[in-house]
């Protein structure tokens, strides 16, 4: 990236930090609205010493890990039928449509009813929020598939089988994946949503309880937490990307 | 020498919505020889593009029709090879590996796919870019990956279509030129597709003037040409006065068909 670009970054970081410390600190905002980013920092240095944090994050990782797993695994499949075969289509329309419009918030009273509180429930609100998104960006990127490059390919003698491990699956590859990354971040608010309202553990039970407890630090800890996450997550992602889809490195710079 | 491609009284007519029906090709007959570089010449809309697509077996004539040495084509025919105005390689694939499929395909084994595929971009004048991806190479380039490919696979009938029509003149003068060596050597039955005059001459030994709406045969004329031809040609008297005769057969067509067209289309 561009230097200077970057020096906008870091300056842009430091002067809403330079005014969040500045207000807090002249008591233009009361600590009750908003704490000082001492207090945050003192808040987050004491859930990292005691082993806390990472506990959540890694309770609230495992999960997420689970939901979406399982949704990727059933949905980059049926979404692949779904593209390459009508009746497929035709038989997931109408549950994808009803189930579509649904937040996975509202999955929540069923879900307690069916599994309980356990880890197993968190995982399922996960895999309902996410499944439908994986299967909609699959179908459609194996529906994008350009039709020359099919036409080609069996102008150059491949077969049904050919056809679709060597072109559908790589064309629709890189939507996949995009898919797949966009579905990510939406899956870390479904568990975040599920830990805030029946959970012990996880950074979204770290937030509620803090809440509760009228402890506002450490909200913003559990809020810095998750963004941290996520964008460690994208970038496990990008480098993910760079290996499985080398021709597309020209295109990302 | 007996006829490799043919195609009998086809006619291939589309449905085009409200307007009813287009009739893409009309009644067309047409003889390809064994080792011929035959061209199609026409303005858009005269069915060129159709005939290739019919000998590809992408689509089916409505009536009539095509065939590969005597055998009715039904579905898309691998021995009809068939390079791309848009190249269609596939993005995700190497240059060695867009010129390896179809061998790849055929079942070849790994070694001897490296080494016939090996060839061919030699052939086209692309060693050194064996590993880079299409979209890294200019339009000539992906253009010559595509005839590699192509002719590694080693079809029995070449159908180009208006393959150097995306390229800047210059690099299509030495697409020509490369095309013409190629053919020299291997001798492959070519069906060309294309709307410029120049190019015809250069590269057919027979030219197959069409007309649109429909689609048919205005002419069929041999192209006397000697060969090895180049592109400095063009300035000889020969194919001054046979460029002229040809611009005169296009021209009338254009002519009528500008009286005969609707304002509308």
């Amino acid at each position: 990236m561009n230097v200077l670009l970057l020096a906008i970054n870091f300056a842009a970081v430091a002067v809403v930090l330079g005014a969040w410390w500045l207000s807090t600190g002249q008591g233009w905002i009361a600590p009750i609205f908003l704490p000082s980013p001492g207090d945050v920092l003192h808040a987050a240095r004491i859930k990292i010493a005691n082993g806390d944090l990472l506990t959540d994050v890694v309770v609230s990782a495992r999960r997420v890990f689970l939901g979406f797993g399982l949704a990727a695994m059933v949905s980059i499949p049926l979404g692949i039928v779904m593209g390459v075969w009508r009746p497929a289509k035709a038989i997931m329309d109408p549950f994808v449509s009803l189930l579509r419009p649904l937040p996975s918030i509202t999955w929540i009273p069923l879900s307690i009813l069916w599994l309980g509180i356990g880890e197993l429930q968190k995982v399922a609100i996960v895999f309902m929020g996410s499944w439908i998104y994986i299967l909609l960006y699959t179908y459609e990127s194996t529906r994008r598939v350009d039709p020359l490059l099919l036409r080609a390919a069996r102008n150059l003698g491949a077969g049904d089988g050919a056809v679709m491990w060597e072109v559908i699956l790589p064309g629709a590859l890189p939507g996949i994946i995009g898919g797949l990354k966009v579905t990510l971040a939406i899956s870390w608010s479904c568990v975040l949503t599920a830990e805030m309202i029946a959970a012990q553990s996880g950074l979204g039970a770290l937030i509620w309880q803090a809440k509760d407890w009228g402890n506002l630090p450490l909200v913003l800890v559990g809020m810095l937490c998750i963004s941290l996450t996520v964008l460690v997550a994208d970038w496990l992602a990008l480098r993910l990307e760079l290996v499985l889809l080398p021709w597309e490195r020209g295109r990302r710079g | 020498m007996p006829a490799i491609l043919t195609a009998r009284n086809v006619t291939k007519t589309y449905d085009a919505g409200r307007s009813g029906q287009v009739v893409a090709v009309q009644d067309l007959s047409l003889d390809i020889e064994e080792g011929e570089f035959v061209c199609l010449l026409g303005a858009s809309g005269c069915g060129k593009s159709t005939m290739l697509s019919l000998f590809a077996g992408f689509i089916q004539p409505t009536t009539g029709e095509v065939a590969l040495r005597g055998t009715p084509i039904t579905g898309i025919e691998p021995r009809c090879g068939v390079v791309f105005q848009s190249y269609a390689l596939f993005p995700w694939r190497t240059v060695r590996g867009n010129v390896e499929f179809g061998l790849k395909m055929q079942g070849v084994g790994r070694a001897a796919r490296r080494e016939r595929g090996q060839a061919f971009i030699d052939l086209v004048k692309l060693t050194g870019f064996e590993e880079r991806y299409p979209t890294e190479l200019s339009g000539g380039m992906q253009q010559r990956v595509t005839l590699a490919r192509i002719l590694a696979a080693n079809p029995a009938v070449l159908l180009m279509d208006e393959p150097f029509a995306a390229l800047d003149a210059m690099t299509r003068q030495v697409m020509q030129e490369e095309l013409l060596r190629i053919h020299a050597t291997s001798h492959k039955t070519t069906v060309f597709i294309t709307h410029s005059l120049d190019e015809a001459l250069i590269l057919s030994d027979r030219i197959v003037v069409m007309s649109p709406r429909p689609g048919r045969i205005k002419a069929v004329i041999p192209n006397p040409l000697p060969r090895p031809r180049h592109v400095a040609m063009q300035i000889t008297p020969e194919y001054m006065a046979l460029k002229s005769s040809l611009w005169q057969l296009v021209e009338a067509e254009m002519a009528h068909h500008d009286e005969t067209s609707s304002p509308q289309d």
